[in-house]
């Protein structure tokens, strides 16, 4: 008998999101070699392969190197379509030359360095300012990151129809205006790189809202998020807002296991258990913010940074240093005038000075065209009333929260704050404020989830 | 104890509508099914088609093939070890496969005492 019975031959357990890593990494490399006229022959010779290895992995087991396999496969698809087809004329020959010129995926140190061009040359395409905006998180999440469109779908909360659309334009957007996979230019350089930390942001905020259910797919992304950030801070397009928003990622994915209770229920801020919170994420983030002061820029980033700091050296919520805290704040609202952080602002005052005044920060955010439909102003507004004593506004408020869209988690919070302001507003409730923990847009919140 | 042998046919476009997480997930399902104690070998089959020999005239023809009409392929095979039929179907259910192809079981005959 040639085969060692089944159980003998066990296979190797493959590397947590190999086949999302190795599918980025590959179209990347192949679109990279091929031109962006191509970016559809790199997707599918990626797909074919995975195919492949779906089809014969479950009776072989998974090759010595999957990662090394999946590529090669992919590249010897892509050159044996090149030979078949006709549609490509007179470039076949020197499309075939130029993948033929990298044949080797993984080994050794220089491909990983080229690889890793490849990724950041393939994030800049994806973020390309011409691109709309709403496309350019779907297409990294596709094209760099190898998430699926029902995945990229779930993170905005989007019809799976939407995001496929979605895609299909930006492509076509790429084949017409030519955007080029090439790192920027000097003078193009900080609106690209712009556009690249609002995309990451972007989708490290669909990661982190507040969604139904734990859905896995949700940590999933907050993490790939940081790892590009990680990817374009250690490049040679590093600069000191790259690393402010690493150390915000960080900071706030250090905090996604005290986020929802056993139940899927959210969890204040205020009132996590700080001991759930990532420790090596909390020294990853320290690390980048160190970094991310060492230059003389300050942007949004670096103040956001500042006050995910700020709640992560808190030992425990009682120490949380909330006029700090104020203080970030007050100087991002100067920095952005947005509503949302304006929103955010009210919260921390209500600490810091008290409800009346928090209330009267509110005031002019009422009406405010960005905010129609946010239920987190009138459930932040009802918190207020409610602590100022004024609980028939406070029910109208949370009623008024009720009826905007908002995640089921959310949902049942708000529910659970309106019957107890109906029961009269326990006291236990007095001293808690509503800081949602959820990211600080940097755009308004329409935008932002899509 | 009995041996049985699954004969696996897969649809490809079943396949292909896995993101690549999915289809990371569902070989590892594969796998973890695989490593199983009543699974006796498998193995992969080459190709979507192979030869198909066959005398005629007195001559032996060889064709490619066999070709059918389904868009399912046979993808390989599996033995395994049950105590009936009814186990053997049991334990195949089990198997990821019945999610993207269908799953022929036979048992496998042997010299009777």
């Amino acid at each position: 008998m040639d085969n060692p019975p089944m159980n003998e031959l066990s296979s190797p357990v493959l590397l947590e999101h190999l086949f999302r890593r190795q599918a980025g990494r590959t179209v990347s490399c192949l679109a990279g070699l091929l031109g962006f006229e191509h970016l559809q022959l790199a997707e599918d010779a990626v797909q074919e392969a995975m195919l492949r290895a779906v089809e014969t992995w479950p009776f072989h087991g998974a090759p010595e190197k999957p990662e090394a396999w999946l590529f090669r496969v992919a590249h010897n698809h892509a050159i044996s379509v090149l030979r078949r087809s006709t549609r490509f004329e007179s470039k076949t020959g020197e499309l075939i030359a130029a993948l033929e010129a990298r044949t080797e995926s993984v080994e050794d140190v220089d491909i990983e360095q080229n690889l890793r061009d490849d990724e950041l040359r393939m994030i800049f395409m994806c973020c390309h300012p011409d691109l709309a905006p709403d496309a350019r998180a779907a297409l990294s999440l596709k094209l760099v990151s190898g998430f699926s469109v029902d995945e990229i779908a779930r993170i905005f909360m989007a019809e799976e129809n939407t995001i496929a659309q979605r895609l299909v334009r930006a492509k076509r957007m790429i084949r017409e205006r030519r955007l080029p996979l090439l790192m920027p230019h000097n003078v193009e350089l900080p609106e690209r790189l712009n556009s690249v930390l609002e995309v990451i942001y972007l989708m490290f905020s669909g990661g982190y809202a507040t969604h139904t259910g734990e859905d896995l797919i949700r940590r999933d992304v907050c993490l790939e998020a940081l790892r590009l950030g990680r990817l374009v801070a250690d490049s040679s397009m590093a600069a000191p807002r790259v690393d402010a928003l690493v150390a915000l990622m960080a900071l706030q994915a250090a905090r996604l296991p005290a986020r929802t209770d056993s139940a899927g229920d959210l969890v204040l801020l205020e009132e996590q258990d700080h001991s759930l919170w990532d420790d090596e994420l909390i020294t990853l983030g320290y690390h980048y913010f160190n970094r991310s002061i060492a230059g003389e820029e300050i942007s949004e980033w670096h103040v956001q940074a500042a006050i995910a700091a700020t709640y992560a050296k808190a030992k425990s919520s009682e120490a949380i240093d909330w006029p700090a805290i104020l203080g970030h704040y007050d100087q991002l609202l100067n920095m952005t005038a947005s509503p949302v952080v304006a929103l955010n602002r009210a919260v921390v005052m209500v600490k810091v000075h008290g409800a009346e005044p928090a209330l009267a920060a509110l005031a002019p955010l009422e009406g405010h065209a960005v905010m129609r439909g946010y239920h987190l102003l009138p459930a932040v507004r009802g918190r207020v009333l409610a602590e100022l004593g004024r609980l028939a506004e406070a029910e109208a408020a949370f009623s008024a929260a009720l009826e905007c869209d908002c995640a089921e988690p959310e949902r049942r919070f708000l529910q659970r704050q309106l019957e107890n302001v109906r029961a009269g507003w326990k006291e236990s409730h007095l001293d808690r404020s509503s800081a949602q923990d959820t990211p600080h847009p940097p755009l308004p919140p329409s935008t932002c989830l899509l | 104890m009995p041996k049985y042998m699954l004969l696996l046919r897969d649809d490809r476009e079943l396949f292909g509508k896995l993101g690549p997480e999915e289809m990371q997930k569902t070989i590892e399902k594969y796998f973890a099914w695989r490593n199983k104690p009543f699974v006796v070998d498998g193995a992969g089959l080459m190709e979507k088609t192979g030869r198909v020999m066959q005398k005629k005239n007195g001559s032996v023809s060889v064709t490619a093939g066999p070709y059918s009409e389904s868009k399912e392929v046979m993808g390989g095979y599996y033995t395994i070890e049950a105590a009936s039929f009814d186990e053997a179907v049991k334990l195949a259910a089990d198997n990821p496969h019945v999610n993207f192809g269908t799953i022929e079981i036979r048992e496998v005959g042997h010299r009777s005492e």
